[in-house]
């Protein structure tokens, strides 16, 4: 148990200089590689990666497209550019209830601020209050 | 006997520490506890209200809206009980209101700028002021939130706009060389036509993959040791998966707004310079108006100090603050530190400008 404990009391930690070795390897290794990619190699290295990608990838996207197309007119279902078409129209029609839902909120202010309206709002008089002691 | 008996500790030991380790790499943790309710919606974008905990007369009077950026959940602003902005200002009094843009579906990839500041802020806005009873408002607006929320402030600087937070704002893109994803997106490297053509909105894989990349070794391997390291300390545990929940729930960009960011702001820098034109409408930062505090985190990675300096030289507001923050990009609002230093800053500012 002893020999767990360094000196000043604290518990003896065989990793402990490994860690230290590896954190500093790791910061300078994380310095290096945060200036890499502030390069302009960086930059062209990567574009030309993903134009690369979408090079290689557009025909088979076309084909993919094209037979999913075919197979859901064939089925008689609506396709992705039906649905979108529909959402589309959704978003207008919600912005359509936006401005009505503007427009009476308009309306409700200036009813509100109508004098008689407001005397409209005053608690009614003592008569029209139940009797007390009524069931 | 002994050496076994050891060995079969350690292995036991780093059994355990792998399975805490990899729970805490896949597991999803409940965020966004604080209760709010849904007041408006439009399209994906929803307006949320933070149910207030003090009574009416101890509240502030000018409501606050907050902005986050359209390819992140912004729930990062309320990320767990303890340590959300949102919850300290709750019970600060402040009426507290949440814009959230959802996530774009292939039917929003054409959504520009010209939409979210016009179409969708102005009517967030106007619900916002029928339900708070009031012609005032304070906004927040952080990282893209922020150039949100500044093109809303110039182009509808009569709108009552009273106070006005950018937090980290990209806004100035003139200092190429201190900008990293000026490099990436320059039309010698990057064809953005040909990557909305092939994904419509821009994924938000790529995006975060962007974000990532600008310091690989911190994010896809240091952050890893940390958690490593701090298996037993339950509360640094806590903290990474909160953080690593909203890190990995990406939102796409829509193909619009991305465009405009990268043409008209990575390589033309056309806000600074006065010339971008959102709707027909020239957005000029000399109309703005409104009381403005300016947050910079001073080593922020992904906006650069660089690009937030400038825009007090051009408004013309009276009332105006930069503050900069020791920290990164999202570690000054959510970081550990965050609720001793940012909040508490906000706080002081928003406190008085908002009776």
């Amino acid at each position: 148990m002893a020999d767990k404990h360094a000196a000043n009391g604290q518990e003896f930690d065989p990793m402990a200089a490994y860690r230290e070795m590896r954190d500093t390897y790791m910061d300078a290794w994380a310095k290096t590689m945060a200036e890499a990619v502030k390069t302009e190699v960086y930059a062209k290295a990567t574009g030309t990666m993903l134009d690369t990608y979408l090079s290689a990838s557009s025909p088979f996207r076309e084909i993919m497209e094209k037979t999913m197309l075919q197979t859901l007119q064939q089925l008689s279902m609506p396709s992705r550019a039906d649905f979108i078409s529909l959402a589309e129209r959704l978003a207008n029609v919600e912005m359509k209830l936006d401005d009505m839902d503007a427009k009476l909120d308009q309306i409700e202010k200036s009813v509100a601020k109508r004098p008689s309206a407001a005397r409209r709002r005053k608690p009614a008089p003592a008569a029209a209050k139940e009797p007390e002691g009524a069931s | 006997m002994a050496e076994t008996a050891v060995a079969e500790d350690q292995f036991s030991a780093l059994a355990e520490k792998l399975s805490t380790f990899s729970k805490a790499v896949t597991t999803k943790v409940p965020i966004a506890q604080t209760p709010k309710q849904l007041v408006w919606t439009l399209n994906k974008a929803k307006l949320y209200r933070y149910i207030p905990v003090l009574p009416k007369a101890k509240r502030h009077p000018v409501p606050l809206l907050m902005v986050f950026a359209l390819m992140n959940r912004p729930y990062v602003l309320d990320l767990r009980p303890g340590h959300s902005f949102v919850e300290f200002m709750v019970s600060q009094g402040y009426d507290l209101y949440l814009l959230d843009w959802g996530s774009p579906g292939p039917e929003d990839k054409n959504l520009k700028f010209d939409d979210y500041t016009l179409e969708y802020m102005p009517r967030a806005i106007r619900k916002m002021k029928a339900i708070a009873e009031v012609e005032e408002f304070s906004m927040l607006g952080w990282c893209i939130g922020a150039i949100l929320t500044t093109v809303y402030a110039a182009l509808r600087a009569d709108d009552g706009l009273r106070n006005l937070i950018l937090l980290t704002a990209p806004l100035d893109f003139s200092n190429k060389e201190g900008i990293t994803f000026s490099k990436w997106v320059d039309e010698r490297y990057f064809d953005v036509d040909k990557v909305l053509a092939a994904m419509g909105n821009m994924p938000g894989e790529m995006i975060d993959y962007g974000a990532r990349a600008l310091k690989p070794v911190d994010n896809y391997v240091l952050n890893y040791l940390k958690l490593w390291d701090n298996l037993k300390n339950p509360q640094v545990v806590a903290a990474w998966k909160a953080m690593n929940t909203w890190v990995t729930d990406n939102v796409p960009l829509a193909g619009g707004a991305f465009r405009q960011l990268v043409v008209d702001l990575y390589r033309n820098d056309r806000l600074m310079r006065g010339e971008w034109i959102i709707r027909g409408e020239r957005v000029d930062l000399s109309r703005i108006r409104a009381n403005l505090l300016t947050v910079i985190a001073a080593e922020d990675h992904i906006t650069p100090p660089c690009q937030s300096e400038k825009i007090l030289s051009k408004v013309s507001s009276k009332d105006k603050e930069l503050f900069h923050i020791a920290g990164g990009h999202i570690g000054i609002m959510a970081g550990s530190a965050a609720h001793k230093i940012t909040w508490p800053h906000i706080e002081r500012w928003l406190g008085p400008r908002s009776k």
